[in-house]
């Protein structure tokens, strides 16, 4: 690739159920707060745990408010040269799902309120940008979101780019998470040996990327993506594919693994990914590397994950602290270093991990600026 | 600003209703396997094999994603029925090229776009900025919309089921192919730029794409 241009992390703002902001956010997370709640809305007969935003306002009203503060907060006029990219695993689900179980029938959905084209559709309602893109890839669509505005600033096709990752609470990710098996009816405990599930959840993330620095910046250093091309919904055992995205991000950064100081992980909670996950982390790192999950406060906010895990990475290099998995007591990979309280240390680099259906895996790295 | 994309082969298929002229069978040889795709995946599948690109990087596209599985699951919950889990784990709009990824050991970056009526648009913009990092990549859309009641909300599309896909790289020449004129002719709209290439495909076909 033709790199021409560094890119920076100039802003970020976030609202999940841990917190509306990403001071708030990490605050939560380093109390070790609880933030996961029981919920007999989805599933009938059964409270699941998940991750619901404490409010009767809409998630893309919310998100409309916090573009606005971000024009002022940044002193942009518009976003007229702005491209806009899009990360989410359902878009307009939640409205379409109003209206079907209301109507029984298709009659009323609006075919541009639907789909994930829905996100930006509105958006646009609202601003010119100067272009948009919207990723699907599951819950890695933010994190393909974020390593594609990279790409292209860092090609110099862009001038600015504002990355949102979103995913609103639905009928048909609780019900459909819940037919697998997946679902915890308590807060997610990922990495603990006594972990038995997920927790479903919402959230929007939100990330201005720029070819200089603002004031506080982190730098945006690399991006690795692969595919495990073995199983719709287990991840490879052995973390083959998530070995090869994290490699992929380390070559595209120009780093070594002994560089990173910090993996967020994907951590969901499942058996399956925090094994496979671990063992990922440990052929390629070793056992000394931080890790921590950040699900168990925010639970899995699906395609917006990718974006608010973007941000808490950034906010540990921004505040050099090592964010504390949630009250983790027994470990199942009990020879890596999962974090158990916050610990204030330099930190220089942080790898963010994402995994999705499809086994498709996105490794994001961020750095300190030099 | 204008980046050239050379189009090395293209592959086109559709039908009003459902796309007969498949080799399936064929290419999936695994009936299990075979069993779970989706009608997208098949498409995918088709197409993929049709311009030799099983294992290049994918940039993927569809506006409406897996339609039957997603309508599948909110009848099952306005019914109060059990979900089927392999509807579910077929609802994300990457299913086709996952499946793909498995069948062909494709463990190269794949990513899918879904940018409403543009989203073919976007697929080949993100094409042109990938391939100039000097590969050739496959290009893919699809949609299969053909589920029961779709007359409900589909008023413009004739063609309810279409893929198309190009293998692509960058290139330097003079572009002899470009987007103006692009009409949906009765395809889904978010296809309608791919459909466009695909038709005017011919071997020293240079396209000009505007950033």
């Amino acid at each position: 690739m033709i790199t021409k241009n560094r890119v920076y992390i100039n802003y970020f703002d976030t609202i999940s159920s841990a917190g509306f902001s990403a001071d708030e956010l990490l605050s939560n997370i380093c109390d070790q707060r609880e933030c996961i709640t029981l919920d007999k809305t989805f599933i009938k007969d059964r409270a699941v745990a998940i991750g619901k935003i404490d409010t009767t306002i809409g998630l893309n009203t919310l998100l409309l408010e916090r573009l606005e503060l971000l024009l002022r907060r940044l002193k942009l006029k518009d976003y007229s040269q702005t491209l806009l990219v899009i990360g989410s695993s359902v878009g307009g689900m939640s409205e379409t799902e109003d209206i079907y179980f209301m109507d029984k029938n298709y009659k009323n959905i609006d075919y541009k309120k639907h789909p994930i084209g829905a996100v930006a559709h509105f958006l646009k309602g609202h601003y010119s940008f100067y272009d948009d893109v919207s990723f699907s890839t599951a819950c890695t669509s933010s994190a393909n979101a974020l390593g594609y505005a990279k790409e292209v600033l860092q090609k110099g096709l862009y001038k600015n780019a504002l990355v949102v990752g979103i995913d609103a609470l639905s009928f048909t990710t609780v019900r459909g998470f819940s037919s697998l098996g997946v679902l915890s009816s308590k807060p997610c405990t990922p990495f603990s040996t006594s972990r038995d599930g997920m927790n479903v959840a919402e959230g929007l993330g939100i990330l201005f990327l720029e070819t200089y620095a603002r004031d506080n910046a982190v730098e945006f250093l690399g991006a690795g993506y692969s595919l495990d091309a073995h199983h719709m919904t287990q991840p490879h055992p052995e973390g083959l594919g998530a070995i090869k995205a994290m490699q992929n991000a380390l070559s595209d950064a120009k780093l070594k693994a002994d560089d990173i100081d910090y993996i967020n992980a994907h951590g969901t909670g499942t058996i399956a990914n925090d094994s496979s996950e671990s063992m990922a982390i440990e052929t390629l790192f070793g056992s000394d590397v931080a890790i921590s999950s950040t699900k168990s406060y925010t639970g899995h906010t699906l395609g917006a994950a990718g974006a608010i895990e973007a941000i808490v990475s950034a906010m540990a290099i921004q505040k050099q602290i090592l964010p504390p998995n949630k009250k983790l007591v027994d470990t199942e990979f009990s020879n890596l270093n999962y974090i158990k309280e916050p610990k204030e240390v330099k930190i220089r680099y942080v790898m963010s991990n994402s995994f999705a259906f499809g086994g498709n895996n996105t490794s994001l790295i961020f750095g300190a600026l030099q | 600003m204008r980046l050239n994309l050379e189009i090395l082969d293209a592959f086109l298929l559709y039908s009003k209703d459902e796309i007969e002229e498949l080799n399936t069978k064929v290419l999936v040889p695994q009936m299990v396997f075979r069993r779970r795709l989706t009608r997208a995946s098949k498409l995918v599948i088709e197409a993929l094999s049709g311009i030799d690109a099983k294992n290049l990087r994918i940039v993927h596209g569809s506006s409406f994603g897996e339609l039957l599985a997603s309508a599948n699951i909110l009848k099952a919950i306005l019914e109060d029925d059990m979900l089927s889990p392999t509807d579910f784990q077929n609802s994300v709009y990457n299913t086709a090229v996952s499946y793909a990824s498995i069948l062909f050991e494709n463990k190269n970056e794949i990513m899918t776009i879904s940018s409403g009526d543009e989203t073919s648009l976007k697929v080949l913009k993100a094409g042109a900025i990938k391939a100039l990092d000097g590969d050739e990549l496959a290009l893919v859309c699809s949609e299969a919309i053909n589920i029961p009641n779709i007359d409900e909300i589909n008023s413009c599309a004739k063609y309810l089921e279409c893929v198309v896909a190009l293998r692509v790289r960058s290139s330097s020449k003079e572009a002899n192919l470009s987007l103006d004129g692009v009409k949906d002719d009765g395809f889904v709209p978010s296809l309608k730029h791919m459909v466009f290439v695909a038709k005017n495909f011919n071997k020293n076909s240079i396209l000009a794409i505007d950033i």
